[in-house]
């Protein structure tokens, strides 16, 4: 014998077919919940879009440093600003690193000025900073060339006036014209291009990694009369990318010892690897993650309270409307799920328009540390975020309504019958 | 005689607590309604009348005695178990109509139906009967606020007929209309009657209670007249 009861899917469809008309029925409460859920929504966007993007950030540092990569430079970066940090690697130490060290497979000292003036007949540009390499730059560095030949041995060896140039450089001086084979004057000492680094945008400081001119180590002591001595930096690749912390130690146990430092002298210089920067993005992204995180909880609860506010007083407002689908035989859960469905339907109008809003903010935040974008993860965590405010603060309301009694529902509006 | 009446009320009373006094609304009404029945309750406004259709309309349970339903004692029944059988044999007709107001005349017609698994096919399509049946097959599409009051209260004619109700429940369906628009509804009741409809009518009027078969008078919560009326 049937009992009467309505199977819990009709019941569900019926209950979204009329949340649907009440829905479009009472205009002004839909646009203020969407817009308020919106906001909320918008919050949360930006909130995982920028995770998300301090996450693509690690990896292109990671893989633009090289994940087997480890940089020694002189003097402590904690405790001496640039220029002056002490200077106290010697090509000793770039020697018994390379004959000692287990698993290094390069070791690459360099030297670099800051910005320099290049010119080619009358074009004119000043670039980051010149860099004197060992040979193989594109290897050492994991940057490849577009065009034209690396930096060889016997450049090196004859102190040689050749040069690469990144990108920028290229695209200033010579528009798309290839310069491969032109000859150009740093800071008025003429060089001939041998080759092009590919594009690679900008480092995580926020200036152009393209804007570069790489020259042979030799030459930038000799023509730029720098310290024969000492270098600035040197950087060193392993075999073994797994342990980099070991390499690390590595370094430093043994620069510590032909420094002759005792157990009281800090080091006199800095170690610096992929993990290290991993671990300093890292950082960055969990101190955001705290300021937007709260930022987007607070939004989503004012949004919720807004939509619990309205939805109260749309109930009171609908107590006829809900005394008669009672009258009419409308069981308790078929009024909730009603409410409930106008609530979620609400929420999820306002988590469309909250990634719109994202979408719009993440492009006037793009170029800053973290490129935001949206993506499928920031959508369903939005439609997540909004289906849970929608029967959070949707239930409620939607209870009160369902427990209404018919005969005084029905008499709530100065009914006289 | 009809083997199973549609009502079957015995010793009913009801009461209510009102400021530490128990008053007694109902004090024992006891009378069968078969189907095929057109009953008016009459009584003036206090006599206990609209409690009573109330509680037959499974609004209200009793405080005492025994009420059958379609063949179904009530009284052990939970709140959802009385919504879907109130929405399985009862059509309600109000005073006040009652219509959903951002609905149209066609959406407020197939309400019900949300809460029945009786008419599930073809539904809109009973819902344009119905209301073509009822006169306002040109007005489907509007919404309450564009229709007069005698047309709102065809609409709510037409809903209440929509799941095939064992019975309908109309209480003072008159009350907020003039008298032309009145005498067609009551038409309308009696069109229904005539097709087999079982009804109940609560009015306080006498002349309205006229186009029953059959009128109950209440008078203090105690049934004081119980008459058939000469067919017409």
């Amino acid at each position: 014998m049937n009992k009467g009861g309505l199977h819990s899917g009709v019941l569900l469809s019926n209950a979204f077919r009329q949340a649907w008309m009440a829905v479009l029925a009472f205009r002004l409460r839909s646009f203020f919940v969407i817009l308020a859920v919106s906001l909320g929504i918008a919050a949360l966007a930006v909130i995982v879009a920028s995770m998300e993007g301090a996450d693509r950030k690690i990896d292109e540092l990671v893989s633009n440093f090289g994940p087997d990569a480890v940089f020694v430079s002189g003097g402590s970066v904690i405790s001496r600003a640039v220029g002056q940090r002490s200077k106290s690697i010697t090509w000793r130490d770039v020697n018994t690193m390379r004959d000692s060290l287990p698993g290094v497979y390069i070791t690459a000292p360099m030297s670099f000025k800051g910005q320099s003036q290049v010119v080619y007949e009358n074009h004119n540009f000043q670039v980051n900073r010149v860099m004197g390499s060992t040979e193989n730059y594109a290897q050492i560095w994991n940057w490849p060339l577009d065009i034209g030949r690396d930096i060889s041995t016997e450049d090196l060896a004859r102190g040689a006036d050749v040069c690469l140039v990144g990108e920028a450089v290229e695209r200033e001086l010579f528009g798309e014209g290839n310069a491969i084979g032109k000859t150009v004057l740093i800071s008025r000492v003429p060089f001939t291009i041998i080759g092009k680094l590919s594009a690679r945008g900008s480092s995580g400081g926020g200036d152009s990694m393209d804007e570069t001119v790489i020259i042979p180590l030799s030459t930038m002591i000799q023509r730029f009369n720098q310290d024969r001595q000492y270098l600035r930096m040197v950087r060193l690749k392993f075999l073994d990318a797994q342990n980099m912390d070991m390499h690390a130690d590595n370094i430093r146990t043994l620069l510590r010892y032909l420094h002759g430092l005792d157990e009281n002298t800090p080091d006199d210089f800095t170690i610096i690897t992929a993990l290290d920067i991993q671990r300093f993005i890292s950082m960055i992204k969990g101190g955001m993650f705290i300021f937007l995180g709260i930022t987007a909880f607070a939004a989503v609860c004012v949004s919720g309270f807004v939509l619990a506010n309205l939805f109260y007083i749309s109930v009171s407002e609908r107590c006829v409307e809900v005394g008669l689908k009672k009258a009419l035989g409308a069981p308790r859960a078929s009024i909730t799920a009603q409410f409930l469905c106008e609530a979620v339907l609400l929420t999820l109008g306002g988590s469309l328009a909250g990634v719109l809003w994202g979408a719009l903010f993440s492009l006037a935040l793009t170029n800053t540390l973290f490129s935001i974008e949206l993506s499928w993860t920031v959508f369903l965590y939005s439609v997540a975020a909004a289906v849970l405010i929608g029967v959070v603060f949707g239930l409620k309301p939607a209870h009160r309504a369902a427990g209404l009694e018919p005969i005084s529902a029905l008499k709530g509006t100065g009914d006289n019958g | 005689m009809n083997p199973a009446p549609v009502v079957r009320l015995r010793a009913l009373t009801r009461s209510f607590k009102q400021a530490g006094n128990t008053v007694q609304v109902l004090k024992g009404i006891s009378f069968d309604i078969f189907p095929g029945e057109f009953v008016a309750i009459q009584g003036t406004s206090g006599s206990g009348k609209s409690t009573l259709l109330q509680i037959i309309g499974l609004l209200d349970r009793p405080s005492s005695g025994s009420y059958e339903l379609a063949g179904r004692n009530v009284a052990h029944l939970d709140d959802d178990a009385l919504s879907a059988l109130r929405a399985d044999t009862t059509g309600f007709v109000f005073q006040n109509f009652y219509l959903v107001a951002y609905a149209t005349a066609l959406e407020n017609v197939f309400l019900p139906g949300f809460y029945s698994n009786k008419i599930q096919k073809n539904a809109r399509e009973r819902a344009e009967f119905l209301l073509k049946n009822v006169g306002l097959g040109d007005r489907k599409d509007f919404l309450p606020a564009r229709l007069s009051g005698g047309q709102q209260q065809r609409v709510a004619l037409a809903r209440a007929l929509f799941n095939e109700p064992a019975l309908i429940l109309a209480d003072e369906p008159t009350g907020q209309l003039d008298s032309a628009t009145s005498s067609d509804i009551l038409d309308l009741l009696t069109k229904f009657n005539r097709q087999g409809q079982t009804i109940i009518l609560v009015t306080h009027d006498a002349h309205t209670a006229s186009y029953a078969k059959r009128r109950i008078l209440i008078s203090d919560g105690l049934i004081e007249k119980d008459e058939l009326r000469a067919s017409s």
